[in-house]
């Protein structure tokens, strides 16, 4: 398309052959054709999906039947009334805001340390990126090989401790279920806020810094009063990344404990994983993952009004 | 003085500890492929070092022995029950096709994108980038459900074309957010030269901006690479028979008990090449994961 058309051939031989001559917004000189293949694949397979499980919830499903009729309200209010639902909203929040708060402390706090130009520190920098690319079912099942009740490495430490019993396995027990799945997501992730806040410290200005500490001010009021003030652009973003990611959340909860022991990790995503693959309730999956989407929606649009995030 | 060394000592120490805890279970993962199954299974004791190290997980899952051969070869009979399913060849091939060809396939159409959203004028521009942003923070399995049912009706359902789709559309957004703020940083002059020469907007792109921004290109391409190879949820969901490294790995764990040396056979191999890739493009790193917005 963009070879045929005239403009592309060398000025210099204009009279010649007789081109046909395309129409302007399909030459390279339209943003049209730029744009036209990345569009047309996410109208295909990322807006027409969304509407068409918006069609699909207003189906009700009958699970003995298998037939579905239009029933535009039936999921829709199942959805509000399901204590599950409640559960895996708020056991998805817990998670979110837990995992976050700890992957943000730890990660300003090691990239304060290691935010170093001494010898030995670029490759303590380099090996903190690694657990960035495990693939995260794999990270899954390198805890669930740690936390084994028998044999885990993660396990024997903690009995050695003796802050778990060898009857409760870190995973089976409905109260520390979520924080064995918690680890495994600060571990792979607090490297991605590590790797941020270190960007964010090498650009801050030294002015302020050599004024504050003339004027006597301490370490740590320097951190307080200027380098997280300086930061919090950078702050906000990384959080927002983080907090989508983790309100997102599906490949550990799935690997790890299968929204078990009972539903004590099942997250909203999880949720809507379980009612297609053992109810093969499909509309209802979609309005429960629709529901997700919608929260994240209104969450992220929340946080980046009120702190003018930016990309 | 001496206060100053103090300091930088303990700076130096609580570094090096805090680092070694995070790169402490990829190590144990790697140790424990090459520990043969009595000493992954030992019950009474953490082995340590104290073992003799063999490939024979490898063997399994990269090479495809059989297992009950394996275990016959070692003069064991422990792991010569269950099933011979744990070759990973043809989940570590269908990974390959996959990855590659989402990443050559993404990056392409990135590439176009986000040469017309860095260069032209258009109305709606803004808009167009909102919808490309808010596509990233979709979460997958809001679309899965109708994604089955519609590539079940294509014939992509199970089939490496359909997974390489669907691995692409999620990173389409990531790449092309970065190589658009890869490009902003190529200034306007150098277009407006170019095109004063007589070049044509695709010659310019072609000529003058691609050779430019070639690093931040091998960086993207990493960053979708990896992606791909890590990606499991929309792998689970849309294949049966062609499985991925991530999805094929978690089959390993059944009822009766996990076979955690081919497991992690088969996790080092899968997590060594990102090693090396992600460790190639480092200088980019920050940038790629904030979509751009950092620009490091």
């Amino acid at each position: 398309m963009v070879r045929l058309s005239p403009v592309m051939r060398d000025p210099r031989k204009k009279a010649g052959a007789k081109l046909i001559r395309l129409p302007k917004w399909l030459t390279s000189e339209h943003p049209f054709p730029w744009l036209f293949p990345a569009s047309a694949m996410l109208i295909v397979f990322g807006l027409y999906p969304i509407l068409y499980s918006l069609w699909l919830s207003m189906f009700k499903r009958n699970p003995a039947t298998r037939i579905e009729t239009f029933r535009p309200s039936w999921n829709w209010s199942k959805v509000f009334a399901d204590d599950r639902v409640i559960d895996a909203v708020s056991v998805t929040l817990s998670y979110t805001f837990i995992a976050l708060t700890i992957q943000l402390v730890l990660g300003l706090g090691i990239a304060l340390l290691l935010d170093s130009d001494r010898k030995g520190f670029g490759l303590l920098r380099s090996l903190m990126i690694l657990p960035l690319v495990v693939p995260p079912a794999v990270t899954g099942m390198m805890f669930l090989l740690m936390y084994d009740g028998s044999f885990g490495v993660i396990s024997h430490m903690l009995y050695g401790l003796g802050w778990l019993s060898p009857t409760q396995p870190i995973l089976a027990n409905a109260s520390t279920a979520l924080w064995g799945v918690i680890i495994a997501d600060v571990w792979q992730w607090t490297p991605f806020m590590v790797l941020i806040m270190l960007a964010g410290l090498r650009a801050l200005p030294k002015d302020p810094f050599e004024a504050a500490a003339i004027d006597g001010a301490t370490d740590f009021q320097a951190f307080f009063r200027l380098t997280l003030p300086m930061m919090s652009k950078i702050i906000a973003l990384a959080v927002l990344i983080r907090g989508i990611d983790l309100f997102r959340i599906f490949d550990y909860i799935k690997v790890m404990t299968d929204s078990g022991p009972g539903t004590a990790t099942e997250t909203l995503t999880a949720y809507a994983g379980t009612i297609y693959f053992k109810n093969a309730d499909f509309p209802y999956a979609s309005t429960v993952a629709l529901l997700t989407l919608i929260m994240i929606l209104i969450i992220s649009t929340i946080f980046i009004k009120i702190f003018k995030v930016r990309f | 003085m001496h206060d100053a060394k103090t300091k930088v000592f303990l700076r130096y120490f609580t570094s090096i500890i805090i680092v070694a805890i995070f790169v402490f279970p990829i190590a144990w993962w790697g140790l424990t492929s090459v520990k043969p199954i009595s000493a992954v299974f030992d019950k009474d004791r953490i082995v340590v070092f104290d073992f003799e190290p063999t490939l024979e997980n490898y063997r399994v899952t990269v090479f495809g022995y059989s297992k009950r051969s394996s275990a016959e070869d070692g003069k064991t009979l422990m792991g010569t029950s269950g099933n011979n399913s744990y070759d990973g060849r043809g989940s570590i091939v269908s990974s390959i096709i996959v990855a590659v060809g989402s990443t050559f396939l993404t990056t392409t159409i990135a590439l176009l994108a986000s040469y017309g959203i860095s260069r032209m004028q258009f109305w709606g521009s803004q808009g167009y980038l909102n919808w490309i942003l808010s596509q990233r923070f979709l979460p997958p399995i809001a679309i899965i459900v109708p994604l089955v049912f519609i590539f079940h009706d294509l014939g992509l359902r199970d089939s490496h074309t359909g997974l390489i789709i669907a691995h692409t559309l999620i990173n389409i957004p990531l790449a092309l957010l970065l190589l658009k703020s890869f490009m902003d940083d190529v200034p306007l002059d150098i277009d407006q030269a170019a095109m004063i020469d007589g070049a044509t907007r695709f010659q310019c792109f072609w000529k003058v901006i691609l050779p430019m921004i070639r690093g931040g290109l091998a960086a993207t391409a990493v960053l979708c690479f990896i992606f791909s190879w890590t990606e499991f949820l929309l792998s689970l969901f849309l294949t049966n028979s062609i499985r991925t490294i991530p999805v094929k790995i978690t089959t390993y764990v059944t009822s009766t008990g996990s076979e955690w040396g081919y497991i992690s056979a088969l996790g080092t191999s899968a997590v060594l090449p990102s090693f090396i890739f992600i460790l190639l493009v480092q200088r980019h790193l920050v940038r790629g994961l904030t979509m751009g917005a950092i620009k490091d």
